[in-house]
Parts: C-alpha cells; structure tokens; sequence
C-alpha cells in the first residue's frame, strides 16, 4: 500500500480508551435511568411516558432550534439533552399537566444550557435548574400534588391525567382527564411530608391519615420496606431507592458517576439525621436524597472534578439537605441544595488545592504563582506606533 | 476493569491494551546495513554537538563524528564504514530541521572489533562516566538525556539506590523484553557498573509483571551479586516514568521540580545499562541499538539490532513492509510517540521502537468542548489538573497554568487517553510549559 501520503500525524498519545466518549457516558445514564422508568410506570400508569415523551421531544426540539439559532453545530446525538429531559421528568409529580412539562424543559434545555454557553460550560444543573424554577414559579401547584400509588387502577392505565386547579375544593386541586372530565383521585402525602407535618407543623395538614396505602402501617409511619422497594408516593424518578441504588452502582462500575459524591452525600445527610435523631430511616428512604445523590449532584459539567473537591461538594450538599429539611417549612431540600452548590463547584475547583505528586506541603487552598498575567505585548511592535 | 495485583506500583495511572505479543516472541535479528544512514548531529538533550568530519572523508564503524566541550551533551560515532557524503539540514523525527551527516556505506562492512580483556571489576567510578561520555551513552528509554551527566549527581546528594527501568510499559513494544530474556548477564553487569560510578549499595531491576520470563531471567543472571535484585510491578501505564518507578519501588517521592538525586535514586533504563556494558568491556560506544517494528500495520513484526541512523523505510521494508490501510506512523511507543508524515526520518540513540497503526486501529475523535468529567484528573499520574491546564492555555493565563501543574507535566499522555471529549491536553500543556519558560526567562 502507499501509506507515505496518507499518514495522520498528531501530537501523542496515540491510543484512546475504548469507548470513553460523551455520548458513551449518557447512554450509560439512560441504561441506569431505565429501569426507574419501568417501575414508574408500573406504579403511576402510562401517564408517565406521556410526561417523558413530551420532556424529551420539547428538549430535542429546544436544543436543534437554539443551535441553530446561536450557529452553534447541533450535538443532539451526544445524548446530554435526552439525559436532562429524562432526569428532569423524573422529578415531576406523575400528575404534572404536560403543558408544565414542556415549559420546565424548555427552561432545561434552553435557559439552563444553551444560554450558558452549552454543555461544559452550564454552571447548574439543567434538570434541577428547571424544577426549582417551577417550584418557585407560580406554576409550583401543578408538580408537587402526589397522588397515590396505582391511582391508575381509578382512571385507567392508558388514561392521561393531570393536575388542574379549582378554587372551590378545600385543596384547590383536582385531577382531570385529556378531555377535561374531572376524577377523582386521592392525594397522599410523600413520606417526608408526613412527618414534616406531624412533627414541626402540627395541625397545618390536617385530613385524613393516608392508612390503607402502602407504604404506611397502621400506626400511620411510612414502612421501611415499602419506602426502599418504592411501594409510594413521590415524583416519577424517587420512589425505587432499591432501583436507584442498583443504577447508581451500575455508573460507578461504568467509571461515569465517581463513587465519592453520593458516598459523602448520603453519609453526610444519614449521620445528621441519626445524630439528631430526625426520623434517620424515613429521610434516608423518604425523598429524593438516593436520586440526587446517584443522577444529580453527580452531573459531570456541575460538580468538582478533584477528589477533595469531590468530597466537600457532596459533604456540603448532604449538610445543606439537612438544614433544608430540618429547618425550613418545606420537607425536601435535595434539589435546592444541589442547586445551590452546583456554582460554588467554580471555587472549589480554583481555590481548593490538589496536592502534586511528591509535595511536602499539603495545604488546603491554592496559592497564585507570581508571573506576568499574560502574554506581554512584544516591545518590538508597540514602539514603532508611538513615534 | 484491571485486575488488582499485589504487585508494586503508583496511584493514577491507566491500562491501555498492550499488544505486546506481536512482537515478543521475536527473537532480535540484525537489520541490514542501508545503502547509506542519516545520522543527525545531536540526539540527546543538551549543547549541540559540532560536526568533527567534512565531506569525502572516510569513516570507520565507530568513529567519532561529532562531539562538543559542553558537560551535558554526547557525542555521535558513525554507525558503518564509508564515505561522508555531505552535512545537510533534514527534518527529525520531531518535525525540527536538524543538521545531520549523510555517510554512503562501504559494500564491505567489516565486524566492530571488540577490545578485550577489560577487568570490569577492578574499573573506577570515575572510569566509568569517562567511558558512558566517550562512548556517548544517552537514556534509551526516549527521553535521551546523556548518561555521564546523569551519573555525576551534585556533591551533596549520595545516591543509595540504582533503579534499572525495564517495565517497558508503553504498549506494542517489546525490544527491553527481548534484551532481558537474551542479555541478562550483560545486563545485570551493566547495572554493577552503574552502581559503581554512583557509589550505590542497591540496585533494582524494575519489571512489569507481564514479563515473568524476564524476571526469571534476570533473577537467575543476579544470583550472587551482592546488592542486585529483581522487582516485579503492577501492569500498569507509565509505571516507567521515573517519579513514579522510583515511588513503586522505593517509597520515596520526588519533589516537583526536583531530580531523582534529591531522593538518592537514579533511574537509567536497561537498554542503557546494556550499552555501559558493551562500552565498558568490548569500548564500543553507541552506534547501534534494538528497537521494536510492530504494529497491525506491518506484515511481520520483529525486534531488530540496527544502526543509528537507518532510515525508517529500511527497516520496514526489512520486516515485510506495511499491510492494511493507511493509519500513522510512529517512532516510539503509542502514549508518547511521535507521529511520522512519511518513514523517511532516521532512527536515533532515543528511538525504541517503530509503530504502524492502521485506519481501523486509530480511534481518531474530533476535540469537543471540556465536559468537566473529571478523569484527566483521576489517571494524571503527578496529580495535576489537566482540564484547568488545558482552559488556561486556551485563554493565554500563564499563571493559571502554571498552578495546575504545567511544569510538572511530563506528557505521559493519560489524560488525553481518558478524555470523552477527545482534547489533546499533551499539546495544549507543550505550548504552556513553552511559554511559562519564556516568562521566567525574561
């Protein structure tokens, strides 16, 4: 063969890992994230996969129009957009009207992504980003009414159903079908709110004690069992924490998800609670501590990328979960305060140091060398211009 | 995933495949002597040397061809017999023009004549640097830095601890392998003279555990040589880098910036250890080497004795010649080869091996925005952040560079192995080391 002329030359190494590639790495995310889809389904009805399909088209489209729009090449294959539309869904209250859905993927994909320059250069989450706006957009009453596990046995399992408002019911809230019928569904508390309210806020929920459903035992505490198999309510992507767990465990084996940031987050928040003794086994299995810990404080682009800064970034955010659910009036804090140290995760990066091999010193923060800032300005072209 | 072992080894690190069986079970065969061999001027690091021959002067296998006064530099001796035919500019396996001596060989190529009856026993430290500087010995492992000024390390730091590095732990080749397995004696008394010129009580052969024949070998050679041993190490790339085979087999670390010496170690590799062997006993100074030509892109694999100076062509030729499709072209190993646009450049005292890559066997990505992944910074090896190195450059900030460790970057090449977005940090970190050099300079 005549090789002299066809020789690639590029600067070493010559080898690459087999397939260590983006788009790799978020089909591993979808492979993990399938089976908490399944289970949802399984648990909410198939109104779940309208909810997704809607998340996920509404995110494709967004990103090949803001592309396009900002002459940026369209990278909808390398899966991150399908990955934010899905992880973004999953933390949906299964009765969130569509409508809503697209809107918050929107915000993901386009607000969150997009405008902050695209993937790699995003400083939140776009998934969380777009829930907590809804949470604090007057559209918050849409996404966070939990109906009951199997509601669907009620209105069908192929029946859409959402969220809708009227003012002349106690809660304002009732369920509607696509077609505008009203059904009657039962509200249940998520586990967290539960003792949220029965032990700082007494009275304010007040109603029936969900008994009957089943993550709860007669005495009205959530079952463990139920809570970890994820026989409860909650939004789309929370309830399995046996599921997460094993998707999680998958990502880390995969070499995409570093085990350290739900290790420090998880025992971070778990301590806490047992050492305040704050319903430890409920907050643990309760929430979204086990999907925020695996899916979404694990977020490449948003979190450190140093093992110390690893185990500050997830260590905070377990201590800020914490301080979110045992003080503030709300009872989850996992998407506020992954949220909030997402940008700090710039600083941890910059000022926490990582010690170079053979350094006797270990300090904790970076010192700045001295040298000129930049590039000096040749002396030789700027002189002739004064004259 | 790697298989955990209880052998020696750093933190960081990765496992890229080894194909190290096209090759190993080659035994080494002498290359034939080219028409005519290239041998640039200077192949070490260091003061360039000045061309000590003028064109039509005959030279004999072993002369001295060029040479300088400088303490860091080593001289060149021609690789045959013949005729100088000019001294010209060509392009070196970098890409840099070099100046380099063309000598025409003569169709009669007598034997280099051993001298004999060297007591290497009874042979001074002092003697030995005279010997590893006339015969112009340079590291052998690529980096080429001369070996004299290596073994005279400052006054005040005693060096307690040879290490012989023959992990050989770049992927394809296998030429150390081959050396170990046919030479172990000549090794092993290599490493007793390194030991000498140093004042050294200890000396460790290092060898990566996928080379158990090797060990065996040189175990057997050592028997009986007070303060000799055999080491075996993790599979692991780049369990040869110097810092880190001095840390897997000593415990100690370097600190940045600083050389072996300042932790009483010296690292030379085995094919240099070899060479002081042959320069010692037989005066043979360094004008051959073995390398290894390998690769799915050549018909038969092999590990050849060949002259300094031959061009690439020539050897692959000799080896069959390429096969499949086009792909690169590297002299050296894989992770920190240097890619060739043709084989016309020549082989030199660094050169360890050829490397034909085919189109189907370079996994060839298109450099895409930092994802912020993380594992650059998990293989890097020295500790350093290589995203952040990578970022500033891009953005001209020295300084920023800098404290993500630049300068401790010695281009092993893990970071951009590991990288899903495909960035070329190696080349992003040349172009800041170059010009945080040039700030302190001014």
């Amino acid at each position: 063969m005549e090789m002299a002329d066809t020789m690639q030359v590029t600067v070493s190494p010559h080898l690459h890992r087999r397939d260590e590639t983006i788009s790799r790495g978020m089909r591993n995310v979808l492979v993990a994230l399938a089976p908490l889809g399944i289970w949802a389904i399984i648990i909410f009805g198939f109104n779940v996969v309208y909810i997704l399909a809607v998340s996920c088209i509404t995110a494709a489209l967004s990103e090949i129009v803001m592309r396009k729009i900002m002459r940026r090449p369209v990278t909808l294959s390398d899966g991150s957009a399908m990955v934010t539309a899905i992880l973004f869904a999953f933390l949906l209250a299964p009765t969130t009207p569509l409508w809503v859905v697209a809107i918050g993927s929107f915000i993901a994909v386009v607000i969150a992504k997009e405008l902050f320059g695209g993937l790699g250069k995003n400083i939140f989450n776009p998934a969380i980003f777009a829930r907590v706006v809804l949470f604090f957009s007057p559209l918050a009453v849409y996404s966070q009414r939990y109906a009951r596990p199997f509601f669907w046995k009620t209105t069908g399992f192929f029946s859409p159903v959402a969220t809708s408002i009227n003012n002349n019911v106690s809660s304002g809230v009732v369920y509607k079908t696509l077609a505008g019928n009203s059904t009657s569904l039962v509200t249940a508390a998520t586990p967290l709110s539960l003792f949220k309210s029965g032990r700082l806020l007494p009275g304010i929920v007040t109603g029936p004690t969900p008994v009957g459903s089943t993550w709860v035992t007669s005495s009205g505490r959530p079952n463990v069992g139920g809570l970890f198999l994820g026989l409860k309510s909650g939004t789309i992507g929370e309830i399995s924490i046996l599921l997460i767990l094993l998707g999680g465990l998958y990502l880390i084996y995969k070499g995409t998800v570093d085990w350290r940031i739900p290790a420090g987050i998880i025992g971070a928040f778990f301590l806490l609670t047992l050492v305040t003794w704050y319903h430890p086994v409920d907050n643990l299995f309760g929430g979204g501590l086990f999907l925020g810990a695996f899916f979404m404080a694990t977020d490449w682009v948003t979190s450190p990328v140093t093992r110390r800064g690893k185990w500050i970034f997830a260590i905070g955010i377990g201590v800020t979960i914490f301080i979110l659910r045992f003080w503030s009036a709300r009872p989850e804090g996992v998407a506020l305060a992954i949220i909030i140290w997402n940008p700090l995760t710039l600083l941890i990066d910059r000022y926490i140091a990582q010690p170079r091999f053979g350094e006797v010193t270990n300090p904790l923060f970076s010192k700045l060398p001295i040298l000129p800032k930049s590039k000096p300005v040749p002396a030789a072209k700027s002189a002739p211009e004064k004259t | 995933m790697a298989i955990k072992t209880d052998h020696k080894t750093f933190k960081g690190g990765v496992h890229p495949p080894y194909n190290k069986e096209m090759a190993s079970s080659q035994p080494i065969k002498a290359a034939p002597v080219p028409a005519e061999v290239i041998i640039p001027l200077s192949q070490h690091i260091g003061a360039p040397n000045e061309v000590l021959v003028s064109p039509g002067d005959k030279v004999t296998v072993g002369q001295k061809i060029g040479g300088s006064e400088a303490f860091v530099s080593a001289a060149v001796h021609s690789s045959v017999a013949g005729t100088v035919k000019s001294i010209t500019e060509i392009t070196g396996f970098t890409g840099a023009m070099v100046k380099a001596v063309i000598i025409e060989s003569a169709p009669e190529q007598p034997e280099f004549e051993k001298k004999a009856g060297a007591d290497l026993d009874a042979v001074t430290g002092d003697r030995v640097r005279e010997i590893a500087r006339e015969a112009g010995l340079v590291g052998m492992g690529g980096a080429a830095f001369p070996t004299h000024v290596k073994l005279a390390p400052p006054q005040d730091k005693a060096i307690d601890t040879v290490i012989i590095n023959a992990c050989e732990c770049e992927p394809f080749l296998t030429c150390d392998h081959r050396l170990m397995l046919e030479r172990a004696s000549d090794l092993v008394s290599g490493v007793k003279l390194l030991m000498k010129a140093v004042g050294a009580k200890s000396g460790i052969v290092g060898i990566e555990a996928n080379k158990m024949d090797a060990v065996d070998e040189v175990r057997k050679a050592a028997e009986g040589e007070p303060g000799v041993s055999v080491e075996v190490l993790e599979v692991k790339y780049p369990e040869g880098a110097e810092k880190m085979l001095i840390y897997a087999l000593t415990g100690r670390k370097v600190p940045p910036g600083k050389l072996p010496s300042e932790v009483s170690c010296l690292v030379q590799n085995a094919g240099t250890a070899l060479a002081l062997y042959e320069a010692a006993a037989w005066g043979k100074p360094l004008y051959e080497r073995v390398l290894t030509i390998t690769g799915p892109g050549i018909k038969q694999p092999c590990n050849l004795l060949a002259k300094i100076g031959t061009p690439i062509s020539t050897l692959v030729d000799f080896c069959g010649g390429f096969r499949g499709e086009a792909g690169k072209l590297i002299l050296g190993g894989p992770m920190t080869g240097w890619a060739q646009k043709d084989a016309s450049a020549p082989i030199v005292k660094g050169t360890s091996g050829v490397l034909v890559l085919t189109a189907d066997a370079i996994d060839v990505g298109i450099e895409q925005e930092c994802v912020r992944c993380g594992k650059c910074v998990d293989a890097c090896p020295m500790f350093l952040l290589p995203n952040f190195i990578v970022q500033y450059t891009k953005r001209e900030e020295w300084d920023k560079a800098e404290m993500s460790g630049a300068l401790d970057c010695f281009e092993c090449g893990c970071c951009s192995f590991v990288c899903p977005a495909y960035i070329p940090h190696v080349s992003y970190a040349r172009e800041a080391k170059a010009e945080i050099a040039a700030l302190r300079k001014r």
